[in-house]
């Protein structure tokens, strides 16, 4: 029985590149950034009428640039090891964690500066904002998410919540492009809502859907 | 030391397995397949030691079609350990089995297998020093791991007349060093 197994897979072998996890990953991000770059011109300036490039120019529009991808970049380097079954990391979500710190510092001293005005933290779209961020991520979650499926994570919820870190990262990142506001702790605090609530999201299906 | 010893021999048919080579994939399933059993059967307890063969065919299925996820970097035998426990909690768990394994009983996969119990083995190993590495090795293979002398012979690059010949001379001067008279 089990020598009939062996045979049978034996039999059925296909060679394994080195890093042949990062390559499937960064195929997968990419797949799903192109349709998140297509969805969200169609949904974010088509359908709500948000111009592209609303912040150009300024010096918050890199700041979110810069904010957003270190997200995606750090699900990205946490990724491939959360989807082995012997993989432990931690450093990425420490790092995650200081970064919001940090930027909730700056922003509060920002804040601080315009005496504490209600409107400098809502901007005009704080009610929107992070539902927007999530909703642009989706694609690039949902593609993830797929590719890890074959894979074998240690705990199908961390690994999920790595895509999900991902996904919220590089969203922000698109939806930064559509977005008008150019306050520090509107940043700090509404994307960084809508980052954790896609990496929260992740986690939730990563759960069910990476048993394995 | 033992465990050493293991982790280099899996290792390295893995990556040959991962490059392609499907003799060596097959040899390493094999391997697998002996380790497993036992540790399965030890910690499901007697009453479910019959879903031992169970699980040993689930991790093999799991180690071929998660074999991505092995890093070439990392030690193979934590990854198999990983892959197995995994599966062992799943199994587990779907079936509704309470299985208590009391701690000391407790051991990691590579800590024996079927071909002789481990204070047997250890004086094994011991003996198997007094013979060249590769007589050693030889013997090991076909007379306790169960290969055939074609296979021993094959993974050592020698022929099979060669093999024999090694055996043959390893074992009499073991039995002349240790032997009291009889055979």
């Amino acid at each position: 029985m089990t020598d009939d197994l062996i045979a049978r897979l034996s039999s059925d072998l296909r060679p394994i590149p080195p890093r042949a996890i990062e390559r499937r990953l960064w195929r997968a991000l990419l797949a799903g950034l192109a349709i998140t770059s297509v969805t969200a011109w169609l949904v974010l300036d088509l359908t709500l009428g948000r111009p592209f490039g609303g912040a150009f120019g300024g010096p918050m529009f890199w700041v979110k640039m810069g904010y957003t991808a270190a997200f995606g970049l750090i699900g990205l380097a946490a990724a491939p090891v959360l989807t082995r079954p012997d993989g432990r990391i931690i450093w990425p979500l420490l790092v995650a964690g200081l970064l919001v710190l940090l930027a909730l510092a700056l922003g509060t001293m920002d804040w601080m500066r315009a005496d504490w005005s209600m409107p400098v933290l809502m901007g005009n779209t704080a009610m929107v904002c992070p539902w927007l961020i999530t909703l642009t991520g989706l694609p690039v979650l949902a593609m993830l998410l797929a590719a890890m499926r074959s894979l074998a994570p240690r705990s199908p919820t961390l690994a999920g919540f790595a895509a999900g870190l991902v996904a919220g990262g590089f969203g922000a990142l698109v939806y930064a492009f559509y977005c008008g506001e150019t306050g520090m702790m509107f940043m700090a605090v509404w994307y960084s809502l809508g980052i954790a609530m896609t990496a929260l999201l992740g986690a939730i299906i990563g759960k069910f859907a990476l048993r394995w | 030391m033992q465990a050493d010893k293991t982790e280099m021999r899996l290792r390295e048919l893995m990556l040959a397995a991962l490059d392609g080579d499907g003799a060596a994939y097959r040899a390493l399933l094999a391997d697998l397949a002996r380790y497993l059993r036992p540790w399965f059967a030890r910690r499901l307890g007697t009453a479910y030691a019959s879903h031992a063969e169970d699980l040993v065919q689930e991790t093999l299925l799991a180690v071929h079609t998660r074999r991505i996820t092995y890093d070439r970097t990392r030690p193979f035998t934590a990854w198999l350990h990983a892959v197995a426990h995994h599966k062992f909690v799943d199994h587990v768990r779907r079936h509704a089995i309470r299985p208590t394994v009391p701690l000391e009983e407790d051991a990691p996969v590579f800590a024996s297998d079927d071909s002789a119990n481990a204070a047997d083995r250890r004086d094994v190993e011991a003996v198997l020093k007094f013979v060249p590495e590769r007589t050693g090795e030889l013997i090991r293979e076909t007379r306790l791991e169960g290969a055939t002398i074609a296979e021993a012979a094959a993974r050592h690059g020698i022929t099979e007349t060669a093999a024999k010949v090694s055996i043959h001379r390893g074992l009499k001067s073991l039995v002349a060093k240790f032997g009291r008279g009889e055979p």
